[in-house]
C-alpha cells in the first residue's frame, strides 16, 4: 500500500492491525509523532491526513492507502508554520514539549480555515489535545498572536 | 560621536548599572524551546536504535497475597520472546526503593498491591512481548487485604509490613491545646478527605539500556539521573562507575519520576541489556503507568479548632492520615511536609498534630507536585471557612485576622521575617476579583445559577527543609568559540526552571542565554547535584549556578582589564562586551576576550557547588525551622453554580504569588498558568479509583484531567517580589505552589454560592447537589 | 502478529456478498474509533474486518428529499456539523455533535459508527433516537429499513444481522409545530463521558399548546442501553406544559428509569439530572414551538 506522507510517496508492508502512528514513527522516522495514551483520549498523536486532524494512534495504516499525511516535519519550511512556532518560543507555550507537535498540528489547521482565530476559537481547535504543563493559557495567547488578531 | 555610538555607550552603562541584575525580569527564550517547537527526536522513544530488543513488565493480578507458582513456560515459548526476567535474574540487591527499603523490584514471595512487578518478558518487538506477557501464569495464595488506612491503623488490623502498618508518624506540640480550647468560643471539629491524584506527565516513563564499557549505558525520562544510577547499579551488582545514566529529554514529570518507577523500567533494561547484550527498551503504556507509578497520597485529616468569638485563632488539634498503599516510598517526606503545614498561612499559638503515613494494600503513592501540601491546605483552608460561617464573620476578614505576617509564629513557631509577602498577594486578589463588592451581593442571591467567591492561603516551604542536605551543583565551561556549556545533575522536564538557573549565570557573566547550551545530564560527566524535586531548581541550582558563573567572571576580568588597559573594578560585561564603566568605547567583545583566555591558557570552566543552610528542627515536638523560607500565595475563585444539577463553573482565578524574584517572569507565570489548572483538576475532577486493591479507571478515557475548555475564562495572576534569604537575588520557588490552592479556593466558593459543604476532594457535580458520600465524622 | 484479516473491497456490493458468505467472525470496520481500542484490549476479537471506510460515494451525505432528511452512515460529526442543512432542519443534532468527543474524533467518527457501536455512554443515540431515527439496513440479499428504538439490544448488542451493513439514517424534518431539544452532563467540558443526557423531541396540537406527542430518549437508561421513556412519553399526550404536568412527569420518569450506578455517579444522581433535564427541555421546547408559532 502506498501513503503519501509529507509529499513523498511511500509504499508499505503492514499487518491489518498496524497503526498509522507505527509506521510514521518506525518506518517513516516522522518522531514528531508522539503516543500519549493510544487510545484516543489525549491528542498527542494528532496529526493530518487528508487534510484533517485526527488521531494516528487509532487509525489503521492499512485503511490509509491513497491517503495524504501531513506531520510536523512536513510543515518545517511553511511560512504560517514558522509563525506560529515563533510564537511558541517567544510566548513560553512550550514546556516539556510533548503535546507541542499535536498543538502545532492543529494551530496550523485552524489557521488554515480561521485566518484570525479568536481565543474561543483556539480553544475548540485544540479541546481534543491534552496538555498538562501549561495549563492552555500561553498556547492560546501564542496562537492568537501569531495569526495577527494581537492584542494580548 | 553619531547618535547611534552614543546610545549604544548609554545602554552599556543602563545594563553595567544593572550589575548581576543584567537580565533577571526578564522573560526569557528557553534553551530547550527550540527543539520543541521542531518536533526534534530527543525524547527516549524517538532514540531506539535498530536492533533494539523490548522489555513488558508484568505485574500482580492480585492485592495482596504469597506468590505459589510462576508459570513462565508458554510465555518464553512465545515467538520472539528471547527470555522471562524474574527476581532469579537479579545479581544484585533485588531492591528498587526511594527511601526506605520496602520494596523489591521483582516480588520473590509476597505482592502487596497490583501494581506491583513481578518480572519481565523480553522479546524482538514490543508487540511480542505484550502478547507474551497474557501468557504469564501466577498463582497465588491471596491473604486478607486492607484498603482503608483507618482500618490499617486498628490495634486488630493484619500486619502489612513486618514493622506494622505505620511507615512514619510525626507530631507537633506548640503550646498547649486545651488551654488554647478552653479561651475559645467556638470549637469545631471536622474531617476532610483527598483523594489519589495522578500526576498524568503525558509521556510516560521509560528507558533504554546498552551495554558499554563492560558495564551499562542508560537514557531514560527521569529527574533524577544518579538516584537511578544507584539504583540500577545495585540491581546489577556494579559499581556507580560502570552505570552510565542520561537523563533524555523527559516529556513531563510531576513527582513519580523521581520516585520507583524509573528505576524500575531502566533497571529491568539494564538487566536485560547486560544478559542478552542488545540494547533493550523498557516502556510503559498509558494504563501501566497510571497504575504502576506514584500517586497522590489519599489523606484524611480531622481537625478540632478553637476560636473567639471575635475571630481570633486559639487552639488548633489535628490528626492527619496518609494512605502510603503498598510501599512508603516518598511518603516518609510527604507526611512530614503535610504536617509542618497543617494550619496553612495561620498563627495559631497552640497547636498539637498527630500525623501517621500508613501501608495499605492499594498501589502506592509517593512523590506529586505540592508533596502533602495541597492535602493539608485543604483541610485547613476549609476549615477556616467553616469557622468563618460558624462564626458569621467574613472569610476574607477572618483570614486576614490570622494570616501570617512578619513577626507572627507559624505551627513550628518559626517566626516569620520581613520576606513574608502574604499580605500583599492578598491584597492583589482582593483587588483583583472586586471580592469586596461581590462577597455581599453573592450572599444575597436568588435563583437557581448562583454564584460563589472562595479564598485560600498559602504558606509553602521552600525546597527539601527536613528532608535531608539540599544541595546544587553545576559544572560551567566557556568554550573557545565563546559559547558557554552548563552541565548538571538537575534536570529539565518542563518546569523551565534549567533555563532559569541558566539564566541566572547569563546574567553575571554578561552573555545573553542565547550563547548557553545544556548538556543532558549525564552521570558519567555531572556530579550528583541532588533530585530534582521540591522546585528547588532555581534557588539551589540558581545558586550553585551563580557560584559557577562567579568564578569564571573573576578569571576573565583582569584579563579583560589588561587588554583595556582598565583597573579591574572598572570592568564591565554586558550584552557580550566587556567595556570601560568609565569610557564605554573602549571595549573588548566576548569572543576576542575568550580567544585571548584561550591564548594565555586560562582554564575556563569552573564548578559551582551550593548547599542550603540546615534546617534544624525538633523532631519530638516538631518546633524549630524545617524550612530556610517561603513561598507565599493567595488565591480568589469564583463559580457558578447550577443548584438544580450541582454542574459548575469556575468564572475566574486570581491568583498572586510571593516568589521573591521572578528570574523568569514568562516561565513563572507558566508555572502559575499550569499549576493551577493542574489544581483545578484535583479540585474539580480527577480521581483514581481503586476497588479492592484494582485501578478502576487507569486511562485518559475515565481519569479526566483539564482540557482547554475547561479552563477559566478569566485568570489573573500577579507575580509578588518579597525577596528571600535563599535564592539568586531574593528568589523563591515557584513550580509546586501553584496547585494547592484551586482545591479549597473552589470548595469555599461553592459553599459560599450554595450552603454546601463538600468536604472530601473532588468536588463534583453530584456532591454539590447530593452532599458528600461519605459522612463527615468527629470520631479520631 | 495477529492472525486477523483486513478485507478491503472495492465497491459495496463486494462487501456484501463477502458478508453474505462469511457469517463468522467478521466485523466491519469504518473509522475504528470504538472498535480499534477494543480489538485491542481482546474485548472482541473478530477474524476478519471488513473497511468500508472507502465508499464515500455511497454511503457519506447528507441530503433533503420530501421531508426526509437522509444521513449516509460514513457521514462524519464534522460533517454534521459544518452542515447548513443539520444545523438549520435539525439543529439538536449539531448541538450534540459540537460536544461530542473532540475536534479529532468528530473528524473521523461516523453516524452509523456511532450506533452500531450500541455503547451506553454513545450520547448521540438518544438524539438520533428522539428525531425518529429510520435505519437502513442493507445486504446481498436486499434492504429493510427499522426504527431506532428497538434496534438495540443489550450492551453493545444491536439486531444487525450478521449479513448486513448499516447504509443510511433517515430522520422526518420536524414540522412548524415541533422542536427537539438536548441536555448533556460530564465531568468536564470535553471528551466528555456522559453521566446523563437526554434529547426530547416534543410536537404540539394546533393549539400550540396541547402536547400532540414526545419522544424522550436517554443514554443508560435500563439494562444500559439507551432507550425511550415511553411511560413519561405517553403521559404527556394531551397535556399542557404547566408546573404540574411537568412535576408529575418528573415523577413517572423517576419510577421508568432504571439509572445504574457506578463509579462515575450514582443512579439516583443521575435520575435527579435526568427529571431535570425533562422540566428544562419541556420547558425550552415548548417555549421554541410558540416562539416561532
Amino acid at each position: 500500500m502506498t501513503i503519501n506522507v509529507n509529499g513523498a510517496e511511500r509504499s508499505f508492508q503492514v499487518d491489518p492491525l498496524d497503526r498509522l502512528i507505527d509506521v510514521l514513527r518506525d518506518q517513516v522516522g516522522m518522531k514528531s509523532v508522539k503516543e500519549g495514551c493510544g487510545t484516543g483520549d489525549c491528542g498527542i498523536c494528532a496529526i493530518l491526513v487528508d487534510g484533517k486532524l485526527v488521531n494516528s494512534c487509532l487509525m489503521l495504516a492499512a485503511q490509509c492507502d491513497g491517503r495524504r499525511v501531513l506531520t510536523l516535519e512536513g510543515l518545517l519550511g511553511d511560512p504560517d508554520m514558522k509563525r506560529i512556532q515563533e510564537s511558541f518560543v517567544v510566548n513560553n507555550a512550550a514546556q516539556c514539549g510533548f503535546c507541542t507537535p499535536a498543538m502545532l498540528m492543529a494551530s496550523w489547521d485552524l489557521a488554515r480555515h480561521s485566518p484570525k482565530p479568536t481565543p474561543d476559537e483556539i480553544k475548540v481547535a485544540i479541546s481534543g489535545i491534552l496538555c498538562r504543563c501549561t495549563g492552555y493559557y500561553q498556547i492560546i495567547d501564542s496562537v492568537h498572536q501569531a495569526c495577527g488578531e494581537g492584542a494580548k | 560621536m553619531s547618535e547611534q555610538v552614543s546610545q549604544l555607550l548609554e545602554s552599556l552603562r543602563e545594563k553595567a548599572g544593572k550589575g548581576d541584575l543584567l537580565y533577571i525580569g526578564e522573560s526569557i527564550v528557553r534553551v530547550d524551546s527550540l527543539e520543541k517547537v521542531l518536533g526534534k527526536p530527543v525524547y527516549t522513544a524517538d532514540l531506539i536504535p535498530k536492533g533494539t530488543v523490548y522489555a513488558k513488565l508484568f505485574h500482580s493480578s492480585i492485592p495482596h497475597g504469597m506468590i505459589k507458582r510462576m508459570e513462565l513456560g508458554v510465555a518464553k515459548a512465545h515467538p520472539g520472546v528471547l527470555g522471562v526476567l524474574t527476581w532469579r535474574d537479579i545479581p544484585g540487591l533485588n531492591e528498587s526503593s526511594a527511601i526506605l527499603p520496602d520494596r523489591q523490584l521483582f516480588a520473590d514471595s509476597i505482592v502487596r498491591s497490583t501494581a506491583d512487578i513481578m518480572g519481565a518478558v523480553v522479546a524482538e518487538t514490543q508487540p511480542a512481548a505484550s502478547e507474551a506477557v497474557a501468557k504469564v501464569k501466577v498463582d497465588y495464595e491471596p491473604l486478607p487485604a486492607i484498603f482503608d488506612p483507618l482500618e490499617a491503623l486498628k490495634p486488630d488490623a493484619i500486619k502489612l509490613h513486618p514493622k506494622g502498618n505505620i511507615a512514619r508518624q510525626m507530631k507537633i506540640r506548640k503550646g498547649n491545646v486545651e488551654e488554647g480550647f478552653s479561651k475559645s468560643d467556638v470549637v469545631l471539629e471536622k474531617t476532610y478527605r483527598t483523594q489519589f491524584q495522578d500526576a498524568t506527565p503525558l509521556e510516560p516513563e521509560m528507558g533504554l539500556a546498552m551495554p558499554e564499557d563492560g558495564g551499562v549505558k542508560v537514557i531514560g525520562s527521569m529527574q533524577s539521573p544518579h538516584h537511578t544510577q544507584a539504583a540500577v547499579a545495585k540491581v546489577l551488582k556494579l559499581p556507580p562507575e560502570k552505570v552510565r545514566v542520561i537523563q533524555a529529554v523527559t516529556g513531563g514529570a510531576f513527582g513519580p519520576k523521581s520516585d520507583e518507577t524509573p528505576f524500575d523500567v531502566c533497571s529491568t533494561a539494564a538487566l536485560a541489556a547486560m544478559k542478552y547484550r542488545r540494547p533493550v527498551f523498557c516502556g510503559l503504556d498509558r494504563e501501566e503507568s497510571m497504575v504502576m507509578h506514584t500517586k497522590r497520597h489519599p489523606f484524611v485529616i480531622s481537625h478540632k479548632t478553637g476560636v473567639t468569638s471575635d475571630g481570633m485563632l486559639m487552639a488548633d488539634e489535628s490528626r492527619i492520615v496518609g494512605d502510603t498503599g503498598a510501599y512508603a516510598s516518598l511518603g516518609v517526606f510527604v507526611i512530614v511536609r503535610a504536617t509542618f503545614h497543617t494550619v496553612g498561612a495561620y498563627e495559631v499559638p497552640n497547636v498539637k498534630a498527630d500525623s501517621f503515613l500508613v501501608y495499605t494494600d492499594n498501589t502506592y503513592t509517593g512523590s506529586l507536585r505540592g508533596f502533602g501540601g495541597p492535602q493539608a491546605i485543604f483541610a485547613m483552608e476549609s476549615q477556616m471557612e467553616e469557622l468563618a460561617r460558624k462564626l458569621g464573620i467574613d472569610p476574607l476578614e477572618f483570614r486576614m485576622k490570622n494570616m501570617l505576617v512578619p513577626g507572627k509564629k507559624n505551627a513550628t513557631s518559626a517566626v516569620m521575617d520581613s520576606s513574608c509577602g502574604l499580605p500583599q498577594c492578598v491584597e492583589k486578589v482582593v483587588a483583583s476579583s472586586d471580592y469586596r463588592r461581590k462577597a455581599p451581593l453573592y450572599g444575597k442571591q436568588r435563583g437557581g445559577l448562583r454564584r460563589g467567591l472562595g479564598i485560600a492561603l498559602l504558606m509553602h516551604g521552600n525546597s527539601l527543609g527536613p528532608e535531608g542536605n539540599d544541595y546544587g551543583a553545576v559544572h560551567m565551561e566557556i568554550h573557545s568559540d565563546g559559547t558557554v556549556s552548563v552541565g548538571t545533575g538537575l534536570t529539565e522536564y518542563g518546569t523551565g526552571a534549567i533555563s532559569g538557573m541558566m539564566q541566572v549565570a547569563s546574567s553575571i557573566l554578561g552573555v545573553p542565554l542565547a550563547r548557553f547550551k545544556l548538556e543532558r545530564p549525564d552521570t558519567s560527566k555531572h556530579r550528583e547535584s541532588g533530585p530534582t524535586v521540591a522546585s528547588r531548581v532555581v534557588v539551589i541550582g540558581g545558586n550553585a549556578s551563580m557560584i559557577a558563573a562567579q568564578k569564571l567572571k573573576a578569571k576573565l576580568v583582569p584579563l579583560a582589564a589588561e587588554m583595556m588597559k582598565a583597573d579591574a573594578d572598572d570592568v564591565s560585561i554586558a550584552d557580550g562586551v566587556a567595556f570601560k564603566l568609565s569610557k564605554p568605547s573602549v571595549s573588548v567583545k566576548w569572543d576576542d576576550l575568550v580567544a585571548e583566555a584561550y591564548r594565555k591558557g586560562v582554564d575556563l570552566k569552573d564548578d559551582g557547588f551550593f548547599m542550603a543552610p540546615a534546617a534544624p528542627w525538633d523532631t519530638e515536638v516538631g518546633q524549630g525551622t524545617p524550612y530556610v523560607q517561603y513561598t507565599w500565595g493567595a488565591l480568589i475563585a469564583e463559580v457558578e453554580v447550577d443548584t438544580e444539577t450541582g454542574y459548575y463553573r469556575v468564572l475566574g482565578v486570581h491568583a498572586a504569588y510571593d516568589v521573591g524574584k521572578a528570574v523568569n517572569p514568562g516561565g513563572v507565570l507558566g508555572q502559575i498558568y499550569g499549576g493551577t489548572v493542574q489544581g483545578l483538576g484535583y479540585a474539580m475532577m480527577e480521581e483514581l479509583l481503586h476497588k479492592d486493591g484494582q485501578v478502576v479507571n487507569p486511562n485518559l478515557g475515565d481519569y479526566y484531567i483539564p482540557t482547554s475548555m475547561d479552563i477559566p475564562a478569566e485568570f489573573k495572576a500577579f507575580i509578588v517580589e518579597v525577596p528571600g534569604p535563599l535564592g539568586p537575588f531574593g528568589a523563591k520557588i515557584i513550580a509546586e505552589p501553584p496547585i494547592v490552592l484551586p482545591g479549597p479556593a473552589i470548595r469555599n466558593a461553592v459553599l459560599n454560592a450554595t450552603g454546601v459543604s463538600v468536604d472530601d476532594l473532588p468536588v463534583t457535580s453530584e456532591k454539590v447537589l447530593m452532599g458528600s458520600p461519605k459522612k463527615v465524622s468527629t470520631s479520631r | 502478529m495477529s492472525s486477523l484479516e483486513l478485507f478491503s473491497p472495492t465497491n459495496l456490493d463486494d462487501a456484501l456478498n463477502f458478508m453474505l458468505r462469511e457469517d463468522k467472525g467478521v466485523a466491519v470496520i469504518a473509522s475504528g474509533t470504538d472498535l480499534i481500542p477494543r480489538i485491542r484490549k481482546k474485548q472482541v476479537s473478530p477474524s476478519v474486518l471488513v473497511d468500508i471506510s472507502s465508499f464515500q460515494n455511497d454511503l457519506r451525505y447528507i441530503r433533503e428529499s420530501g421531508g426526509t432528511l437522509r444521513v449516509g452512515a460514513l457521514t462524519t460529526l464534522t460533517d454534521v456539523l459544518e452542515s447548513p442543512l443539520m444545523r438549520d432542519k435539525l439543529s439538536a443534532l449539531h448541538e450534540a455533535a459540537e460536544i461530542f468527543g473532540a475536534p479529532q474524533v468528530r473528524n473521523v467518527a461516523t453516524v452509523g459508527g456511532n450506533i452500531c457501536s450500541a455503547a451506553s455512554s454513545e450520547d448521540l443515540i438518544p438524539v438520533f433516537m428522539a428525531l425518529g431515527a429510520q435505519l437502513k439496513l442493507v445486504s446481498a440479499k436486499g434492504e429493510r429499513t427499522v426504527p431506532l428504538e428497538g434496534f438495540l439490544k443489550g450492551k453493545r448488542a444491536t439486531k444487525m444481522k450478521p449479513s448486513e451493513i448499516l447504509a443510511e439514517v433517515s430522520f422526518e424534518v420536524p414540522k412548524g409545530r415541533s422542536w427537539t431539544g438536548f441536555e448533556k452532563l460530564g465531568r468536564r467540558n470535553m471528551l466528555i463521558i456522559s453521566l446523563v443526557s437526554m434529547a426530547l423531541s416534543l410536537s404540539m396540537k394546533d393549539d400550540l399548546q396541547t402536547i400532540a406527542g414526545a419522544r424522550i430518549a436517554m443514554n443508560r437508561v435500563s439494562d444500559r442501553i439507551p432507550a425511550l421513556a415511553v411511560k413519561t412519553q405517553d403521559f404527556l399526550v394531551g397535556k399542557r406544559v404547566t408546573t404540574e404536568t411537568i412535576a408529575q412527569a418528573q415523577k413517572i420518569l423517576g419510577s421508568e428509569l432504571a439509572l445504574t450506578s457506578d463509579f462515575r455517579a450514582s443512579g439516583s444522581y443521575r435520575t435527579e439530572v435526568a427529571q431535570v433535564y425533562l422540566k428544562r427541555l419541556l420547558l425550552r421546547c415548548s417555549g421554541r414551538i410558540r416562539g416561532s408559532g
